[in-house]
């Protein structure tokens, strides 16, 4: 990492790389996730999942799980069709939209591989496992539907009562929209077309800690731990669902282990325990095993992806058409059918497109449904129209990034309005990609490109690019409304003012592993100017922190951390009528500044009154203005004018052995605007760990089925997911232009690193074998599928002699260090 | 999941008294490691049978029966359904046997038409092939001691 020019105050905190408080006990045992909660009495849910993509249940004898040690209750969809609702969609984009019912245990159908048939409640969680493998289900197959475009074309249906798979239809047209010109006109007058179609494979999110849920049925109200990322929203979608009034239910989110969107979802099993605590009347506690959580966790991605991109002949990019057949399984999710729209605005992504469609068909299966994963139908469009990019340049002949420059929105351009309606706000490409090309050695890594295709080298060397954007800190509720989002964008802070100095901040943001207690802090002691450690931040229950819409698509600071500022402000502004009553000073005349207020013009070395001071004395109450209620905390509820626009470069060089297939990343090097920046170490973390999530999308891991809607990579043998030891060190640095829609100036960053990178690699792979007649290959690329792209490539392309040194006629081992094992 | 198992073996026996083994449904099941045929007639049989398929232990109970048997031509097909016990799904299968002599034996081509779904199918995979030539190996070995014995006596 490469230390960044940002200016801060001497004392100031945001900025600093505070080690992160929230640690300490994470990695002292000291930490509490909802399997560590036990309660007295408390009994354990085992879930009956079915093995079949599709199919009728005919009958359930539980008889012998019944009569299983330690059983308490067997609950089948029959024993709870009446209370249990159907699991809510939240976003349903179009007024058409259909779904069928989406029951947390199936009733008479089953609809993808692990759907709950049944739920086992035991003395123990051994016992309750044990008894579920006893429920004996029947079942008629029936026929799945697995493949999406079979699915599209609705030749047999996952939901016969629906009559079709499509679920909606949704479409946006720059030419109807009036924020641009029509794409059909300008796809018949370009120059040059490209058109592509490609495959986002399906995603598991894979969070560390698997999801449980425990929930207390014996107080006032029902009290819910849950591994969730969304506290107050599955509170209220619980009452919503199950009829229960919400000042009846608590949900804690308690130290939640990762999320990633997988966490963004109001799931069977939280329903299922609720009911199963109600009948009991006992605690009831269930943890799924890692191969029920990727089996029946929500999956992500999932698309076919149709581009057709219009230019003229000097480069200019004229139109962009994006047709999307995206994959919503077997229901529809919290926001299911949301994600692939939330890439709607950003296919046109960086660049000035002049016309723009993009056309999204929901389509239903029988696999487990879609919903957030880390980036949430961004990483989708940032892919697409990235690969695109580069397809444009190869069809010129010329520089992806020269193309790119000649395309994107100039520095001096912000604020700009896109093709898609978005306003831009700040953004600087030049900048970034000028420092990421010096930072990789772009053009010493392009002439030993060359060389190494000159000399027909066994390994070839590729260069991909990246230049994204991508819109989070969701979101403007203004917005959210007009996409028939189900609820607003807002975010909730509490700032309060304890007697003894100390501060205590509630946010609504509900942290599962971002370091928010740290950032909140920094954030909060340099506003009241407080020491960092004096600052307790509060989060993810709903009796502490009351209200708040929890964290996902990188709005945690953007928006969260706005409604923290908003509400330490407020508190200055109540301390100081008391200030200038103590100070018996007039109130235009006080100063606030590292904690204290001042009289203006009352020289320097004055003493003033500190606001943890003034804390005490409203505490006391003893002597306040008249009228002044003894309180200085406050609240605030901040909804975001914008969305946030972060952006950057990414460069990767690959080199890919072609004689087996075999890829390795050479170097990686990104350079992030992420605005300003309050924690150094935490936005390295994040975009550390969104890189290799992007890596991984396109060089490892694939959720795949076999033809009956057998999950077959059910487990982590199979989720090729990556370790440490599968990456290299990237080499990440950043550029600052503030946001100008939040007074941090900051933008999200929490999605950055798995939105850039995946088109990176992909783009740096291909272009190493491009020169094989090579022109797109499936992810993941496993070195199977660069194999073989690279032989059906040759088979339609002429064999370069010199590509084949091993084989030439009279020159037995020719092979010289210089040419063998790439590094000469 | 579907997938194909192609097997062959040779045993010291004429063609007739091999067909006349592997069609005898009763004796020639209670070769096969982890069955047990519990009733058997001409054309039908049932039965169980548990298989360890890498981390899962599974077992099928179902019935099957002939599709084709061609006693002059020493050709068979046979078609098997069992349900998974403990909700582990279902298994299909269609085996078609094929003798021919060979020297002074008998060689036998047995390719198997397998479907399997729910937990079976999703780890099970990768062994499959091994687990089958390795349940084959058992079952031949135990079918030529029959045919020895049945010779011997």
């Amino acid at each position: 990492m490469t230390a960044v020019d940002e200016t801060r105050a001497p004392s100031a905190e945001v900025g600093r790389d505070r080690r992160r408080k929230e640690d300490q006990h994470l990695i002292t045992g000291r930490s509490r996730f909802t399997d560590n909660i036990v309660l007295p009495g408390m009994l354990h849910v085992a879930m009956v999942r079915r093995p079949y993509a599709h199919a009728r249940i005919t009958g359930i004898d539980a008889s012998a799980a019944q009569e299983s040690p330690g059983v308490v209750a067997v609950l089948t969809g029959d024993d709870v069709k009446d209370q249990q609702g159907s699991l809510p969609n939240a976003w349903p984009v179009t007024p058409e939209q259909k779904a069928p019912p989406h029951p947390a245990i199936a009733v008479d159908r089953v609809a993808f591989s692990g759907e709950v048939v049944a739920a086992v409640v035991a003395r123990t969680a051994a016992a309750a496992r044990d008894a579920a493998e006893l429920v004996d289900v029947d079942y008629e197959e029936l026929d799945p539907v697995v493949d999406l475009k079979a699915a599209a074309a609705d030749e047999k249906l996952a939901h016969p009562d629906l009559g079709t798979n499509r679920s909606a239809l949704w479409v946006f047209d720059s030419a109807e929209a009036g924020t641009g010109g029509d794409v059909e006109e300008a796809i018949r007058d370009a120059e040059v077309l490209v058109e592509r179609e490609f495959r986002q494979q399906r995603l598991i999110p894979a969070f560390m800690e698997p999801r449980s849920v425990v929930v207390d049925p014996t107080g006032e109200q029902f009290t819910m731990w849950s591994a969730t990322q969304v506290p107050h929203i599955l509170r209220l979608m619980l009452a919503l669902t199950l009829a229960v009034p919400e000042s009846k239910i608590r949900v804690i989110a308690p130290d939640v282990g990762g999320g990633f969107g997988g966490k963004l979802q109001v799931t069977p099993e939280e329903v299922i325990t609720f009911l199963v605590a109600r009948r009991t009347g006992k605690p009831c506690k269930w943890t799924e095993t890692r191969s029920e959580s990727l089996l029946s966790g929500h999956h992500g991605r999932d698309q076919w992806q149709k581009l057709t991109l219009a230019a003229r002949r000097d480069g200019t990019v004229t139109g962009l058409k994006v047709e999307l057949t995206a994959n919503m399984g077997a229901y529809l999710g919290l926001v299911t059918s949301g994600i692939p729209i939330l890439g709607a605005f950003m296919f046109n992504a960086i660049y000035k497109f002049p016309s723009y469609r993009f056309e999204c068909q929901n389509v239903f299966t029988n696999l487990t449904w879609t919903d957030a994963y880390r980036g949430a139908g961004r990483p989708e469009a940032t892919f697409a129209i990235e690969r695109m990019m580069d397809e444009l340049a190869t069809e010129l002949g010329r520089d992806p990034i020269e193309v790119r420059e000649q395309n994107w929105i100039k520095h001096e351009e912000f604020p700009f309005t896109t093709v898609a309606g978005l306003e831009y706000d700040s953004g600087n490409y030049e900048a970034a990609t000028a420092r990421a090309k010096e930072l990789f050695g772009y053009d010493e890594l392009r002439a030993e490109q060359a060389r190494r295709r000159e000399s027909g080298d066994r390994v070839q060397l590729g260069i991909g690019v990246s230049t994204f954007t991508e819109m989070c800190g969701l979101a403007p509720s203004r917005v959210l409304g007009s996409l028939s989002y189900g609820a607003g964008g807002w975010e909730h802070a509490s700032v309060r003012m304890l007697p003894s100095g100390k501060v205590e901040v509630i946010t609504g943001s509900s942290a599962h592993g971002q370091g928010h207690e740290t950032a909140w802090s920094q954030i909060v002691a340099d506003q009241l100017g407080v020491p960092f450690e004096d600052v307790e931040v509060l989060h993810g229950d709903t009796q502490i922190s009351h209200k708040g819409l929890d964290t996902y698509g990188s709005r945690s600071l953007v928006v969260g951390g706005q409604a923290v500022i908003k509400a330490a402000q407020k508190v200055i502004d109540k301390a100081r009528p008391l200030a200038a009553h103590v100070l018996e000073a007039n109130v235009d005349d006080l100063e606030f500044a590292e904690g204290r207020f001042t009289v203006r013009g009352a020289g320097e070395g004055q003493e003033g009154i500190g606001l943890t001071d003034l804390a005490l004395a409203v505490f006391a109450a003893h002597d306040l203005p008249d009228g002044m209620e003894p309180s200085l905390d406050a609240d605030a509820t901040y909804d975001p004018v914008n969305f946030s626009y972060p952006h950057g470069t990414h460069l990767c060089a690959m080199e890919v052995d072609t004689e087996t297939g075999q890829s390795r990343m050479r170097a990686y090097v990104c350079v992030d605007d992420v605005g300003n920046v309050v924690n150094p170490l935490i936005v390295d973390g994040q975009v550390h760990g969104g890189l290799v999530q992007g890596i991984a999308q396109a060089l490892w891991e694939e959720a795949v089925y076999d033809d009956q809607g057998t999950l077959v990579t059910g487990s982590f043998v199979d989720y090729t997911l990556p370790t440490s030891a599968d990456t290299i060190s990237y080499v990440t640095d950043r550029t600052v232009t503030p946001s100008t829609t939040n007074d941090l100036g900051a933008k999200g960053v929490g999605e950055a690193g798995t939105i850039a990178s995946t088109p990176a690699v992909v783009n740096a792979v291909l272009d190493a074998v491009r020169q094989f007649g090579v022109t797109d290959i499936r992810m993941p690329m496993t070195p199977e599928r660069v194999w073989r792209a690279i032989q059906e490539g040759r088979g339609s392309a002429p064999t370069p002699e010199a590509a084949q040194p091993h084989f030439e006629a009279g020159e037995p081992n020719q092979d010289t260090p210089e040419t063998e094992g790439g590094q000469a | 999941m579907g997938m194909q198992l192609e097997h062959s073996f040779t045993v010291d026996a004429s063609p007739e008294a091999t067909w006349a083994l592997l069609t005898d449904l009763e004796s020639v099941g209670g070769c096969f490691p982890g069955a047990t045929v519990t009733e058997a007639d001409e054309q039908t049989f049932k039965g169980n049978v548990k298989v360890r398929l890498g981390p899962i232990a599974v077992t099928y109970q179902g019935e099957g029966r002939f599709l084709e048997r061609d006693d002059a031509a020493h050709r068979a097909v046979i078609e098997g359904t069992g349900k998974g016990l403990r909700g582990l799904g279902n298994a299909g299968a269609t085996v078609t046997m094929q003798l021919a002599p060979e020297g002074s034996g008998t060689r036998a081509d047995v390719v198997t038409e397998l479907s399997i779904t729910g937990k079976p199918a999703q780890f099970g995979r990768g062994v499959m092939q091994t687990v089958s030539d390795k349940l084959l190996g058992q079952f031949v070995s135990c079918v030529e001691s029959k045919l020895a014995g049945s010779a011997g006596g």
